[in-house]
């Protein structure tokens, strides 16, 4: 592993000394550096962790194949070294297991190996969240170093809350439109009567409702338009009718309010 | 359980066991917000198709907030005789439209229209997190004026 480590320090001080002497840029895959470069023959010192991620970041790295985690195209390891993977995301070693950093560039879909679309499995949610936490979770790093219990944390409370965000389809549905720069004003207030009506008869039917009975009826009546308006979301965002998508999850906000207080209540 | 569940869904206040003036008295609701909550004044509904009534429904989408004020004017004065509401919200959003039911009665309908959002906050002390629950009064009483008026001028060419 050591002699590992040495050759892509090796190799990747040579790049460094190549492009200095050079005015383009070199073409570079991250999985073979050495057809490109001559290892160098001279012994060089150990350059420390901290220098080495920073002179390779600045390198700006063309020809890459550009796949979902195309943020991870300079990934190494900050503890042996060794290159993240080039596709799925690089949330832990796979060589030496430690935790690395967040990377905030990385979106909730791609720590689920999902593309950005509304419609997923969210079925397979739980078991990749799972797999996740057994390698990310903080009580697995007890004796390791601050640094690493600090990054478990994180990056263990990134995927929590990346979870949460899928499952939901709400909490999905504004994390898309958040993610294609959609900026919905939380403090406006609507005053379309049709709407408001509508929500205002069905909070009172709620709030008046008798028996479990009755409260579960009123359940699915808005559980199911629940499901029609989210189906319309998905329809009005895949035609990137944001307008349209927007007022959606206005709706949809609104019945989820209504079954919190139904669940309250039964 | 209902204020519990309210105190802990928007996490103000210490601890969910407090008692309702220990957590008045530590951060939390301000005292007049809890008052309200409490002690709400003027909650009900007036007849919608009354013509002597206005009703004013907004909402806050952002976070499903409904409120609707209903104002009962005296059709020779201009002058709001009576105000109720109803709404579905957080304690703040309550609050904010119990205060409004309240300022706006005995005040001519011109005035009313100055009440700003600002000055519920201020009363209520609300943090900045709940300023749209004033904003969402403000709007509802000029919504209601607005119905008012509209109802009041389909109404008079009918008398002529």
């Amino acid at each position: 592993m050591w002699n590992r480590r040495k050759h892509l320090l090796l190799s990747s001080l040579s790049l460094l000394r190549h492009i200095s002497s050079t005015s383009h840029l070199p073409r570079l895959h991250p999985l073979k550096p050495s057809p490109l470069l001559s290892p160098s023959n001279s012994f060089l010192p150990p350059v420390d962790s901290q220098l080495r991620n920073n002179l390779l970041l600045e390198l700006p790295l063309r020809g890459f194949p550009r796949n979902l985690s195309s943020s991870n195209s300079c990934s190494f390891c900050w503890n042996c070294g060794v290159v993240g993977p080039t596709s799925g995301v690089f949330l832990a070693c796979g060589s030496c297991g430690a935790v690395q950093p967040v990377d905030a560039s990385v979106d909730y879909f791609q720590i689920f190996g999902m593309k950005k679309i509304y419609e997923i499995e969210e079925g397979d949610l739980e078991g990749i969240y799972k797999d996740w936490q057994k390698k990310l979770h903080p009580d697995l790093v007890h004796s390791k170093s601050e640094k690493e219990k600090g990054f478990a944390a994180e990056q263990s409370a990134r995927v929590i809350d990346a979870y949460r965000t899928l499952k939901n389809p709400l909490s999905r549905a504004l994390y898309l439109l958040k993610l294609e720069q959609i900026h919905v004003d939380e403090e406006k207030t609507v005053s379309d009567p049709d709407l408001l009506m509508e929500m205002m008869e069905m909070r009172e039917a709620v709030e008046e409702a008798k028996d479990t009975q009755s409260l579960n009826e009123i359940q699915s009546k808005v559980k199911k338009k629940l499901d029609s308006w989210s189906k319309s979301f998905k329809e009005a965002f895949n035609k990137q009718d944001f307008g349209s998508a927007v007022n959606c999850t206005q709706r949809m906000k609104y019945y989820e309010r209504a079954l919190e207080e139904i669940t309250k209540k039964l | 359980m209902l204020r519990l569940a309210l105190k802990r869904s928007l996490r103000l206040g210490p601890a969910v066991s407090d008692t309702p003036s220990a957590a008045v008295a530590s951060r939390g609701y301000h005292e007049r917000v809890v008052d309200h909550y409490n002690n709400p004044r003027n909650v009900g509904s007036f007849d919608k198709e009354d013509a002597n009534v206005g009703t004013g429904l907004v909402g806050a989408p952002a976070c499903g907030d409904v409120m609707k004020l209903q104002i009962k004017v005296d059709e020779d004065s201009g002058k709001i005789v009576d105000a109720c509401f109803k709404t579905f919200g957080c304690g703040s959003a309550i609050a904010s439209s119990s205060v409004a039911t309240e300022w706006v009665k005995g005040k001519q309908m011109e005035e009313v229209l100055t009440i700003k959002n600002t000055e519920i906050a201020k009363h209520l002390s609300l943090p900045p997190v709940k300023l749209h629950c004033s904003m969402l009064a403000e709007d509802a009483i000029k919504a209601a004026v607005k119905d008012y008026e509209l109802k009041k001028a389909k109404g008079a060419p009918k008398q002529e």
